[in-house]
């Protein structure tokens, strides 16, 4: 994706070689051990030389970041009860008033209000209101860009999920760190370029398939990585291998390998296949030493909560997408809540009980993150996304309690970093904070704002399948948020 | 007062700007209408790429209106699309970043009101405004070789003669010729020993095999092994496979529950005995589409097999919870239309869903016509239920029926007792109605108003018998069916009489449009379809069958030259035409055309037998080549062909991920041989298993030999694959997968090299050496080579595995047997193993 030009029908040659069966492996690894290996061992099955489709790519346009970590608050926030300030649903508490909603409960036209349980304050030269769930993170609150009018297709969470993390409410799309990594590639081959951390109750709804590439090739599909000694599937060998046997087998196989591939030098994917092994055994080094926190000095550790039991889980995980970022890997998401029920945002039947414990685990170490970032001159260059995928409504979802049902009508997000203006909040949603009213920006607009600062074209970015030139935005012209972007 | 009436001002609406007196219209228009128009509209709807092709820029843009009609007539300001999109009361919202304020509503109804004054010289100078439908350039349907009838084609001459073994060699051989080039030499028996075994029953040889070819001179030896290969019941798994790829078989429904599709397995075990009987691909293609419109068959597994065929239409994704549900009955119908077109057909109908194809000559309409042969399949589940009577048919064998018959009728007897018992309870509750209420339960709104009312008209006891009778109802309904019936993954309680197909705006379920009937794609055929009236005792509507009988007809052009192009594509890599499910001009052209259709004219006339077909191939000189080309030719032909499309040397190919772990099975002597039956659920590692919302959900690990079964009988759940399959660019089970990927990536590498399975399966394979060659060490590497790669190791491969095995011992602290363990692992790492010539 170098250039447009390059492209047919919106696919690179390449692309088309890999749909047409030349193979796309005979494409993958050049770059990951320096271009001129291959440079010098192999060409396409066009004739040209290679190009590995995770290696480092040009941006279409003048990039603003090159880094995205998407904190993804799986289950839906309330924004009335973190950032979306409304003041007049505070004295309506337990009055039935006529509002509209959709949840998973179905349509309804009225309902219970529950008045938000936390109250505002203003934060920072911005004097923006933020929940007092949120002390540390309010800190933050002038680096930081909301948006308040989001809206999305879909209050189910499955198809919800499918919505925020690939555009499309249907299964089989590419997720947006597939887009990103496709586009740019990554810029450390040592380690997986787009990868996701999960909570430690379990994965999201749909599990792998919010983070898969659809009908993109695999290399393009998010690798789970843990923020513990056991970062990545597989990357540990057996107890019995030391590391020096292991290297002793794989000169074996290279040696091998180098005699079959003797009488079949035109045949570039057995070159490229040798070059994973050697890059496989590098990531067994490097991926633990990317989450090896033993040089990190103990302010930093505290600032990011890790000695602390409540935040000490979702602090590894932000404080190992710093480190990710700083080793070049392109797109990292990190899940708050997993599972089903309260293990995750879904506040279903006690609002209180459910966002202290999510946003008491996360609000620090985001913070944290933010300031890290910052003070690294790194925040410039790299996107923090805040949400879920949908937010909640302003009513109870039963007759007693202070659960609220879904609500992708409207609902808060925040991004930061580079190429967003901080201090900011755009959009709005009624006095009850129940629909986006104003200025309202659907998900793909959220997403082309990303891609746009990635230095990505949200209108062209696009991969040829099933006869069209597919697009995360879809076929329609999507703007991106301009409102919030420096 | 504007000049003229209403007629007068449609009339010229189209070629100017009326001509409005009334100043102050003018003066509204120009302070106040326009600047919103400006702010709020334009944006989209300007010169440029104009939204859903409607132009508000100019007067006569909102008379011409876009994709969703005129949005004005005037004259009729009530009825102005205008007006209900801006007020929020239609589908479409706009402007879609937010409602408009109220004054500024106030200033449109206004204008509208006073029937769209508009100022001379403001906004695009319609005399000046182009078409903006401009489309890209539709080819003629009769310019594109795709949509031409196939050619009578003999095989050409060539100046070469003896080379060639059968027609197919000739027309390689003439394409090869005119740009220069030569055929590579002949395989060598074992790699083309290997190269057969793989490609029709994805499993390697065995070295009884491999001694046996190399030892047979007889002129007909490689004949001798097609037949034995074709014979194999591993042949309709191989090939088998090939077909699940295409018709994006799943055994769950994906999204948040990823529930079962029920029985799922008998349409794989259909398609692997189709393929294993040669079934005639005609009817192959009847069968899928229309089985249960088909006659009824005297043999039951055949009758059975017609029913279970159409568990083809299930397969897709299906949410059981849409948030709208009325666009997840069309995307359900897009899965067909785009699954049928494309795997059948070759054509990409689905690009024409919301507009005209880009570029093929595939008008909207016939999308919307073509979805109308489909239009009697329920949705798979009308609630949450994934065991849903519209898609199970009960296929027991009428030996077992009488069984379950009893039950079943006892049950029948219960459910219709309580049903009379809840009647009389609600026909006492709707006496007591109100009169309006009354009247609506009595019409056609019982249902309705029984859920809204009863309970506050009924007694407390009476509320409480009711509540009981229907729990009651649902338990007895919910019961699954007994052990003894069998019960298809299928369609099943089909409309005889469709609701109407319309033309979705925009492919808009919310804007339907004009009915359509069904039809055939216009671009190949002309014909409109003959569907019968239904019969008295019909089932379904008999349209499908319609459709089917059309793309299995001997005429279509398109449904033997797509089907053939496949068995070219995986014998030989790549299909004649690349993108074998797209023959229009986003894909490819094929290579050889005069080949495509002498052998899709071939297949036709051999009465669509795939078999037959195979044989042809595999027995020619093409298919035998050699993978390394002379080097003098490889010189010229990497400047004329390097992407080797005229089959100067045969294409060599990695493993496929079903083949990759089926070998590692197989050397290991671990391979569960054992066909058919419901999927098992091999190991996966707890860290993928730790992705899901509910670790382990719907994966009931299967223990033992169990597990060891060939790929094709894993379980397949869209969110969760196993991790050596996925790894190595498993189909995606979305959407219709005519290609795999061959992806290389090193986390590939880290499973091959660490996970448990492989280890399991080298500690198996090491001990199978120690087993079957127990003599020497040297006997032990000989029959690992002869395992993996199919030859003998030569002397100094011996002498640098003996070295390794030397060292691990010597200098890593392993004793013999873990040595050989690793050895092992190494030997199912090489790219010798995962690679055929």
């Amino acid at each position: 994706m170098t250039a447009s030009q390059n492209q047919f029908c919106g696919r690179t040659r390449r692309e088309f070689l890999w749909q047409s069966g030349g193979g796309f492996g005979a494409t993958a690894l050049s770059g990951m051990l320096g271009q001129d290996f291959f440079a010098r061992q192999a060409h396409a099955v066009d004739g040209s030389s290679f190009v590995n489709p995770m290696a480092a790519k040009k941006p279409m346009t003048d990039p603003k970041a090159k880094a995205v970590i998407f904190l993804f608050m799986y289950g839906g926030p309330s924004q009335v009860d973190t950032f979306d300030h409304k003041p007049k649903l505070y004295p309506l508490d337990g009055k039935s008033i006529q509002v509209k909603t959709f949840g998973r409960g179905g349509h309804r036209n009225e309902g219970r209000v529950v008045g938000p349980k936390w109250a505002f304050k203003p934060y920072g030269k911005s004097g923006k209101m933020i929940s007092d769930l949120f002390p540390n993170l309010g800190t933050c609150a002038d680096d930081i860009a909301f948006i308040h009018s989001m809206y999305a297709e879909s209050p189910i969470h499955g198809s919800a999920m499918l919505m925020m993390n690939s555009g499309r409410v249907l299964s089989g799309h590419p997720a947006l760190g597939s887009w990103v990594t496709y586009g740019l590639g990554s810029e450390n081959q040592n380690l997986p370029g787009f990868v996701v951390m999960l909570d430690p109750t379990g994965g999201p709804i749909s599990g792998p398939k919010n983070w898969a590439s659809g009908y993109m090739p695999a290399a393009y599909q998010a690798t789970v990585i843990k923020a513990d000694k056991h970062p990545i599937l597989h990357l540990q060998p057996p107890k019995d291998l030391t590391e020096s046997a292991q290297r002793r087998l794989l000169d074996t196989l290279n040696e091998r390998n180098q005699a079959h591939m003797a009488t079949r030098t035109d045949n570039s994917e057995l070159a490229a296949r040798i070059a994973s092994y050697e890059l496989a055994f590098q990531m067994q080094t490097h991926a633990p030493e990317a989450v090896d926190f033993t040089k990190e000095s103990k302010a930093t550790l505290d600032d990011y909560g890790i000695n602390e039991k409540r935040t000490s889980d979702f602090g590894r995980k932000c404080l190992l997408a710093r480190r990710l970022v700083e080793r070049g890997v392109r797109y990292i998401q990190i899940y708050s809540g997993g599972a089903h029920n309260d293990d995750n945002w879904d506040a279903h039947s006690d609002i209180v009980a459910n966002h202290t414990k999510h946003a008491g685990n996360t609000d620090r170490p985001i913070a944290a993150l933010l300031r890290d970032l910052k003070q690294r001159g790194m925040l410039e260059s790299t996107i923090v996304v805040w949400g879920g995928e949908f937010g909640r409504q302003p009513t109870a979802e039963y007759a007693q309690g202070t659960g609220r049902d879904h609500n992708a009508y409207g609902f808060t997000m925040w991004m930061a970093g580079g190429g967003i203006k901080g201090g900011v909040s755009v959009g709005e949603t009624d006095e009850l904070g129940a629909a986006a009213i104003k200025d309202r920006f659907h998900v793909k607009n959220l997403h082309a704002t990303v891609l746009d600062r990635m230095g990505l074209d949200p209108n062209r970015l696009s991969y040829f399948y099933g006869g069209l030139d597919q697009k995360l935005v879809g076929v329609e012209h999507v703007e991106p948020i301009r409102q919030i972007m420096a | 007062m504007m000049i003229g009436s209403s007629t007068l001002a449609l009339a010229v609406a189209l070629v100017t700007t009326p001509f409005f007196a009334d100043k102050s219209a003018e003066e509204h228009f120009e302070k106040s209408v326009w600047p919103l128009l400006q702010a709020k509209c334009l944006k989209c709807h300007g010169e440029s790429k104009p939204k859903g092709g409607l132009r508000m820029d100019y007067r006569d843009g909102f008379l011409k209106g876009g994709d969703s009609g005129p949005s004005f007539v005037s004259g009729k300001p009530a009825e102005s699309l205008f007006l209900k999109v801006i007020e929020y009361k239609d589908d479409i919202q706009m402007p879609p970043s937010g409602k408009l304020s109220e004054p500024e509503l106030a200033i449109l109804r206004q204008w509208v009101k006073s029937d769209l004054p508009w100022k001379k010289g403001i906004g695009a100078d319609p005399s000046k405004v182009v078409k903006h439908e401009e489309k890209p350039k539709r080819i003629e349907a009769k310019d594109y070789w795709a949509y031409q009838p196939l050619k009578k084609v003999s095989p050409p001459r060539t100046k070469e003669q003896g080379w060639a073994k059968n027609p197919v060699d000739a027309f390689i051989l003439s394409k090869l010729e005119s740009k220069g080039l030569r055929p590579a030499p002949v395989a060598d028996p074992i790699s083309f020993l290997r190269r057969v075994t793989y490609d029709l029953t994805g499993l390697p040889p065995t070295p009884a095999e491999i001694e046996a070819f190399v030892a047979d001179k007889s002129p007909n030896a490689v004949e001798k092994v097609v037949d034995r290969l074709l014979a194999s019941p591993h042949y309709g798994e191989k090939w088998g496979r090939h077909w699940l790829d295409l018709v994006r078989f799943a055994e769950t429904n994906g999204y948040e529950r990823d529930g079962i599709k029920p029985y799922a397995w008998r349409y794989r075990d259909y398609v692997i005995r189709a393929f294993n009987s040669d079934k005639p691909f005609d009817r192959f293609v009847r069968e899928q589409i229309a089985g249960d419109e088909l006659p009824v068959e005297k043999d039951s597994q055949a009758d059975a097999d017609r029913i279970i065929a159409t568990g083809y239409h299930r397969l897709g994704l299906w949410d059981d919870e849409p948030a709208d549900p009325l666009q997840a009955k069309f995307d359900e119908y897009d899965d067909l239309v785009a699954t049928t077109c494309q795997v059948f057909l070759g054509m990409t109908m689905n690009c024409a869903r919301c507009h005209d194809h880009k570029i093929d000559p595939i008008p909207q309409k016939d999308y919307y016509r073509f979805l109308a042969f489909f239009a009697d399949i329920p949705r798979f589940s009308n609630d949450r239920n994934p065991f849903s009577a519209t898609a199970l048919t009960d296929i027991t064998p009428p030996s077992k029926r009488k069984v379950y018959e009893e039950e079943l009728e006892a049950r029948k007897k219960n459910i219709a007792t309580l049903e009379s018992q809840l009647r009389k309870i609600e026909d006492i509750g709707i006496s007591r109605m109100s009169g309006e209420d009354k009247d609506a339960a009595l019409a056609n709104d019982r249902e309705a108003v029984l859920k809204a009312k009863l309970k506050g008209v009924l007694k407390p006891e009476e509320n409480k018998e009711y509540g009981k009778l229907k729990r009651e109802l649902g338990e007895l309904k919910k019961q699954k069916a007994p052990e003894s019936q069998e019960l298809a993954l299928s369609v099943n309680q089909c409309r005889v009489k469709p609701e109407p197909v319309k033309l979705l705006v925009r492919g808009n379920p919310h804007s339907p449009s004009d009915v359509v009937t069904p039809g055939f794609p216009i671009v190949v055929e002309s014909r409109e379809p003959a569907i019968p009236e239904p019969k008295a005792e019909s089932k379904t509507s008999g349209r499908r069958k319609v459709l089917a009988d059309w793309i299995a007809s001997p005429e279509n052009r398109l449904t033997s030259r797509v089907f053939v192009n496949r068995l070219w594509q995986h014998h030989f890599g790549r299909g004649i035409v690349g993108t074998t499910n797209d023959f229009g001009q986003f894909g490819e052209t094929p290579t050889h055309p005069d080949l495509l259709d002498w052998l899709a004219n071939d297949f036709v006339e051999g009465g669509w037998k795939i078999k037959r077909m195979h044989k042809m191939i595999l027995l020619s000189a093409t298919y035998q080549s050699s993978a390394v080309a002379s080097p003098d030719v490889a010189q010229a032909a990497s400047k004329v062909d390097p992407a080797n499309t005229l089959l100067w040397k045969f294409p060599m190919r990695r493993l496929s991920a079903e083949e990759v772990r089926d070998s590692m099975l197989t050397v290991s002597g671990s391979l569960n041989e054992a066909m058919g039956g419901p999927s098992v659920y091999p190991p996966i590692p707890p860290e993928v298993l730790a992705g899901q919302s509910v670790p382990g959900q719907g994966w009931p690990t299967t223990q033992g030999p169990e597990a060891n079964r060939r790929s094709i009988y894993v379980h397949v759940k869209r969110s969760l694959q196993l991790p050596i399959l996925s790894q190595h660019d498993q189909a995606d089970t979305d959407t219709s997968c005519p290609v795999r990927y061959t992806t290389v990536v090193p986390t590939q590498a880290l499973g091959l090299l660490n996970s448990s399975f492989t280890q399991e399966q080298a500690g198996i394979f090491a001990k199978k050496l120690l087993r079957d060659a127990p003599a020497s060490l040297e006997d032990q590497l000989t029959l690992a080579t002869r395992l993996t790669t199919g030859r003998a190791p030569t002397a100094k491969q011996l002498q640098i595995d003996k070295a390794l095995i030397q060292d691990l011992v010597k200098n890593h602290g392993m004793n013999d047997e873990t040595a050989l363990r690793q050895y092992c692992l190494m030997a199912l790492n090489t790219n010798e193993f995962f690679f055929l010539d």
